[in-house]
């Protein structure tokens, strides 16, 4: 298959996959409503144990909306497969002649992008209601680390997808992998604070890196540079990964005859 | 098209070879056993290029997990096949290339989006070249008679316009060889017989066909050849007029029972001169279909041996290939499927 041939075929499949996402009134609630609700827990909290200036509200802002973009993912991703599976559309699509790993990378794709609302969302619900300043230390390099953010966590939540093929209770591993990801990749609490046993799993999380991306190149308080290096390194990591497990996974489905089951 | 892997052009489309396909399931909560249920026991044919060929069996026969075999869905347990000459475990991006496939029932396309939306999504899945997308889908709509519907939900699709939408989709990328798989279950009469003129138009069109049914009325319409299969395995194979050689010289007697009982049943059965006895149930009654070697003359002598039994029409006939099925599948099945295949006709 051409490059372009791929470039348009994941690009396709990551527009499909927005449009049926946001034809789900469970995903919109999700996506647009759940990370102004962390944000505002988040506002009053850090206000009440009075933590409050500029830089404090930005750093909520960014991080309830790091939480939704990783809850997103999640969703986006077993949500999106647990779907076909229950609408038979599984084994079209892994059945298809195109390469299966560039169809999950876009449906991952489409959820990861829909998830980037929510840092917009919280960021807007911070000036309006909190009064906090929007100014970004390293403006250029912003738009780059959001990018890499995306990139990062598509691969992360492509690699957990190929769990969600095999697997079609998947779902909860799903919703286990929520809550320590937001406490363990340092979106509310600062990962300095956490165990220092925790600290190299936090370094292998995309959510870790791409956070300490845009919060350096919104807040300056980190380089913002090695984190967004982090997170390329670590896509390419996720991807490759990723792809040795879609072997292992649909010859195990094939093997068992999974792909079909409710 | 695609060459096939061969340059001989007798080679089969399709070939199967001892196919074999077991699943593994498991019982009990607590304590749990492993259970390896056998679906296809060793099953071996061919398709030739252009033919329209029929697998015929009841529910759970093995008909569902051959096409998954054979579309590459499922690894066999034992046994080989290969479509246009690759092979369908070690080629199956080859094998995919160069076929399309439909399911039966309602599942299998996305429900929010429009038919439209749906083909275009298959059209680049399957690497249908973008600039011949177009024209393809629209013929495609055309040729399953949905030109003008194609903009709606599909949520709000008839069957019979998903199931036609299904054989869009399985022809998008213009395989070589289709694969139908009950393609007509739970479609009106109406939408069934449109279907049949849609996959008699894929056979003119040159395409090769392996389509499943329980239907003897429609493998007898549209399939070249049928194989019979039955408890995973092939039980008889040839021409619709062939398989009914297995009745001909039998004459098929139709009697209306209300409320018949097992005794008056077993007494028929053991009558020197009637080879089989099968019944299928009414709402309000029970035909019972007789098959005799010695035409009607044993008529009365049947009506004899159901005593008090209300009876309503009598009607003899010739057999049909219903009846040739019916007998393949109750004289192979174990005696709990025998029982069962008597029952449902």
């Amino acid at each position: 298959m051409s490059a372009t041939r791929t470039v348009r075929l994941v690009w396709f499949v990551t527009w499909f996959n927005v449009r049926m996402l946001l034809a789900s009134e469970f995903f919109i609630l999700t996506t647009f409503i759940t990370p102004l609700i962390f944000a505002s827990l988040a506002f009053l909290l850090f206000e009440s144990g009075g933590r409050q200036g500029g830089q404090t509200l930005m750093y909520v802002a960014l991080g309830t909306g790091m939480m939704g973009v990783w809850s997103t993912t999640l969703f986006g991703c077993g949500g999106a497969i647990a779907w076909q599976r229950w609408e038979g559309t599984l084994e079209l699509l892994v059945n298809a002649p195109s390469r299966y790993d560039f169809i999950l990378a876009g449906q991952t794709m489409g959820a990861v992008v829909l998830g980037f609302y929510g840092i917009v969302a919280t960021l807007v619900w911070g000036v309006v209601l909190f009064g906090m300043p929007l100014e970004a230390t390293f403006p250029l390099i912003l738009p780059l680390s959001l990018f890499a953010a995306v990139v990062s966590l598509g691969s992360l939540g492509m690699l957990i997808a190929t769990t969600f093929v095999l697997y079609r209770h998947a779902n909860a591993l799903g919703n286990l992998l929520e809550y320590p990801i937001w406490l363990i990749a340092g979106l509310l609490v600062p990962i300095a604070t956490l165990p220092v046993w925790v600290r190299p799993l936090s370094w292998l999380l995309a959510p870790t890196w791409g956070m300490e991306a845009i919060r350096g190149a919104a807040t300056g308080t980190e380089p913002p540079l090695l984190a967004i290096a982090m997170c390329f390194g670590l896509a390419v990591v996720y991807y490759v990964l990723a792809r040795v497990m879609l072997v292992v996974v649909l010859d195990k489905a094939r093997r068992d005859a999974t792909l079909a089951l409710q | 098209m695609l060459p096939p892997a061969a340059s001989s052009s007798d080679r089969p489309a399709i070939e199967a070879v001892d196919l074999v396909r077991t699943y593994r399931t498991h019982t009990g909560v607590i304590r749990r056993h492993r259970l390896d249920v056998p679906a296809v026991r060793g099953i071996s044919f061919e398709v030739r290029g252009g033919e329209l060929f029929g697998l015929l069996g009841p529910n759970g026969a093995g008909k569902t997990t051959t096409i998954k075999m054979l579309i590459t869905l499922l690894l066999p347990t034992d046994g080989t096949a290969r479509v246009m000459g690759h092979d369908v475990v070690k080629e199956t991006n080859e094998v995919r290339k160069r076929i399309g496939y439909v399911f039966g029932g309602d599942r299998g396309l996305y429900d929010r989006v429009s038919g439209l939306d749906n083909l275009r999504y298959f059209a680049e899945l399957y690497g249908v070249d973008p600039a011949e997308q177009k024209r393809r889908i629209a013929a495609l709509l055309e040729m399953v008679g949905l030109t003008g519907r194609e903009q709606e939900k599909v949520e709000g699709y008839s069957r019979g316009m998903r199931q036609r939408l299904h054989v869009a989709r399985g022809l998008l990328h213009d395989p070589e060889v289709v694969f139908l798989d009950e393609p007509s279950i739970g479609l009106d009469p109406v939408g069934a017989r449109e279907l049949r003129l849609t996959i008699k138009s894929l056979v003119d069109a040159g395409k090769t066909v392996l389509l499943t049914t329980h239907y003897m009325f429609e493998a007898d319409a549209l399939c070249d050849r049928i194989a019979v299969i039955n408890d995973g395995r092939i039980v008889a194979m040839g021409t619709g007029a062939s398989l009914k050689e297995a009745v001909a010289n039998r004459t098929i007697i139709e009697i209306e029972t209300f409320g018949v009982s097992a005794e008056s049943i077993a007494a028929l059965r053991a009558d020197p001169d009637v080879v089989e006895v099968n019944m299928e149930e009414r709402d309000q009654s029970q035909i019972l279909l007789v098959q005799s070697e010695t035409g009607t003359a044993i008529t009365q002598r049947l009506l004899a041996k159901l005593g008090e039994t209300r009876i309503g029409k009598v009607v003899g006939r010739e057999p049909t290939l219903e009846d040739a099925y019916v007998h393949l599948i109750a004289s192979t099945s174990s005696a709990e499927g025998a029982a069962r295949a008597a029952l449902v006709g």
